[in-house]
């Protein structure tokens, strides 16, 4: 009696969408180890490395994944990591802002931006699809405006069109970094910071909770009394603040503002949500299931990079893999 | 009455005979989302701004071959006096620049080619050549020997697949081996992640050859991070004054080989030919190499 309970337990599990993200994960680290590029795969930098890499796209993915939950999809976090990657270069590097003010500056900025769409789509009931692509659009115009196209480095051209060089500041290297003995970097600490704020908020915030009831059902969770617009204004407010931390730890990795940086990294973003298994549809899903989604395609990325595997079959395989997984994920049983 | 008329008529005239003197260029960029272009619209705007009698529209296709097919076709429409051409690619935007051209437009085609002779000169650099040129500078830094990483730009396109080829006939028997090579697109994050999976394979590289200078960045702090930059060389292509030049100042690139923009030369060839003296039909500008050594100097020009 009791093992058939187990038993039963143990089937139930397998079918939950966790398990099934997880089982996609260890197939992908078995592929690892079976292509391990002359032991790469076994070094601990190459796993340290894979997580810094994804780390910026995990970073949007936990705000996309709110998001989404409660229904909606925001099109514009690549975008918007490239508007403040260079708002916080330009403040740091040309104006010479203390790194405090132009962290603060670009977080108002971020959640302004995700408070706009979350706006258009609350109050003038555009589909988020369409607000958000806006957005996106938008904002990448405003990144090439404010940087006149360029690349916003240490290298600043004066006005008569000779370069001068300032020192990079503390605050791009200090995001760079490793710590805890060179085993993590700063901007991965980043990641599971953000991970756990919106974990917490899914789980144990009521606000969280009206985030999976607008998603199930927006016109019940109306009827039952859930401020519909307002969390929705908060969803898509939160999805602009972790873009701005996407975007200044992208600036930090690249030591510079790109207007062109995080192009289709919201494609990225969406892929690991749902490959975690949060449904598209709203509703269900949780950023643990995030976090598994990130470190598959992670892995994935990092595997086809070891074995220096060309682009053109690279894209092949990453379209097949997103494909499998998905429709993997969509046998479980939530 | 007749008098004052024809008096005020020949006062037109004139005024309209000076105005004449003014020409209209515009300037059909494909992209300026790359540095590297917006960089050769600041330079035509630079060799421009010395001439009054030039008044220069810029128009930006962002990437987008339709774009700028009917960008072309409204510079014909507005009547400029000359055009500068930038294209995205060969086949489509031949005919809408040959249809100009047909009309009596001077063309000036930048950078990339076109189908056929339906223009009036053509401005650009040997990717080819400068490849080589890099390959050559490799070959003697390393005496001949070593690992070498190659972060390729993007082999489906032709500055890829030409800086690839110039590098490679240059080391081809030498004791250079390139032990691994992966597309970076042209982008600095990709580059990096590509270089982090180099450093986890081979204890023992000697140089990073990366298509771009952005590329040889992304490599560079990778290997930073590593811990190994000082172990390795970095070389990188374009030497833009913000990237790869300012690079090679801070000691990141041991050398940046210039890819020219042409825009100065695009400007040249546009006064010459408005003023009745076609230049060459074809113009292969030089490039130069930016090492630590000769940076202040302004670099060295290629053979």
């Amino acid at each position: 009696m009791k093992r058939s309970e187990l038993m039963q337990q143990g089937r139930q599990w397998i079918r939950s969408p966790f398990a099934r993200a997880l089982l996609a994960l260890i197939c992908i680290a078995i592929l690892g180890v079976i292509f391990n590029a002359d032991g790469a795969f076994y070094k601990w930098s190459t796993h340290r490395d894979m997580f810094r890499q994804i780390s910026v796209f995990g970073i949007l993915a936990c705000g996309l994944t709110v998001v989404i939950i409660a229904g909606g999809i925001d099109l514009s976090v690549g975008s918007l990591v490239g508007l403040n990657a260079v708002l916080f270069s330009m403040l740091t590097i040309h104006c010479g802002w203390p790194a405090a003010a132009a962290i603060a500056a670009c977080l108002l900025a971020g959640t302004a931006a995700g408070v706009s769409s979350g706006g258009l789509v609350a109050k003038f009931r555009l589909q988020p699809f369409i607000a958000t692509l806006a957005m996106m659009v938008f904002a990448r115009g405003l990144a090439k405006w404010i940087s006149g196209g360029q690349k916003v480095s240490s290298a600043v051209q004066q006005a008569d069109g000779a370069y001068s060089y300032v020192e990079t500041p503390a605050i791009f290297n200090a995001l760079n970094a490793r710590i805890w003995h060179d085993n993590v970097a700063v901007v991965s600490v980043v990641f599971l910071v953000c991970l756990a704020v919106t974990a917490l908020i899914l789980a144990r915030l009521r606000w969280g909770r009206y985030v999976y009831a607008i998603g199930g059902n927006e016109e019940a969770a109306r009827l039952s009394g859930v401020p519909v617009k307002a969390t929705q204004l908060l969803a898509y407010g939160l999805c602009g603040l972790f873009s701005a931390v996407a975007g200044l730890c992208q600036a930090a990795q690249e030591l510079q503002g790109d207007p062109e940086a995080g192009v289709s990294y919201e494609l990225t973003a969406i892929a690991i949500v749902v490959m975690g298994g949060t449904s598209l549809a709203g509703g269900r899903g949780g950023v643990g299931l995030t976090l598994l989604g990130a470190l598959t395609i992670g892995y994935l990325e990092k595997i086809l990079s070891i074995n220096a595997v060309g682009e053109a079959a690279r894209l092949m395989l990453t379209g097949t893999i997103i494909v499998v997984a998905v429709i993997f994920q969509k046998g479980a049983k939530r | 009455m007749k008098m004052i008329l024809v008096v005020l008529m020949s006062a037109f005239l004139t005024t309209g005979a000076l105005a004449q003197k003014s020409f209209t260029i515009g300037m059909s960029q494909c992209n300026l989302g790359e540095p590297w272009r917006v960089q050769m619209n600041a330079d035509i705007k630079k060799s421009a701004a010395a001439h009054p009698e030039l008044k220069l529209i810029y128009k930006d296709a962002q990437n987008d071959t339709l774009k700028q097919r009917a960008q072309i076709e409204e510079f014909v429409a507005a009547g400029v006096d000359l055009l500068i051409v930038s294209p995205k690619e060969a086949v489509p935007l031949t005919p809408p620049v040959a249809a100009a051209f047909k009309k009596g437009i001077p063309v000036i085609v930048l950078d990339r080619r076109l189908v056929g002779d339906q223009f009036t000169c053509f401005i650009g650099a040997d990717n080819r050549r400068i490849g080589r040129a890099a390959g050559r500078w490799i070959v003697e830094k390393l005496h001949g020997t070593g690992q070498v990483v190659e972060l390729k730009g993007l082999m489906t396109s032709t500055p890829g697949q030409d800086r690839n080829a110039g590098f490679r006939e240059s080391i081809k028997e030498t004791g250079i081996k390139v032990v691994f090579e992966a597309d970076m697109k042209w982008l600095e994050p990709d580059a990096r992640k590509e270089m982090e999976s180099a450093l986890a394979r081979f204890p023992d590289i000697k140089l990073v050859y990366a298509h771009n200078d952005p590329g040889a960045h992304g490599a560079w702090l990778a290997a930073k991070a590593a811990g190994r930059e000082k172990d390795i060389l970095f070389v990188g292509i374009d030497g833009l004054p913000q990237e790869g030049r300012t690079y090679v100042k801070q000691g990141i690139l041991a050398a940046s080989f210039e890819y020219p923009t042409g825009g100065r030369e695009a400007i040249d060839a546009a006064l010459s030919i408005l003023n009745g003296k076609p230049p060459a039909k074809e113009i292969t500008l030089k490039s130069k190499a930016f090492t630590p050594e000769n940076i202040e100097k302004g670099g060295e020009e290629l053979p």
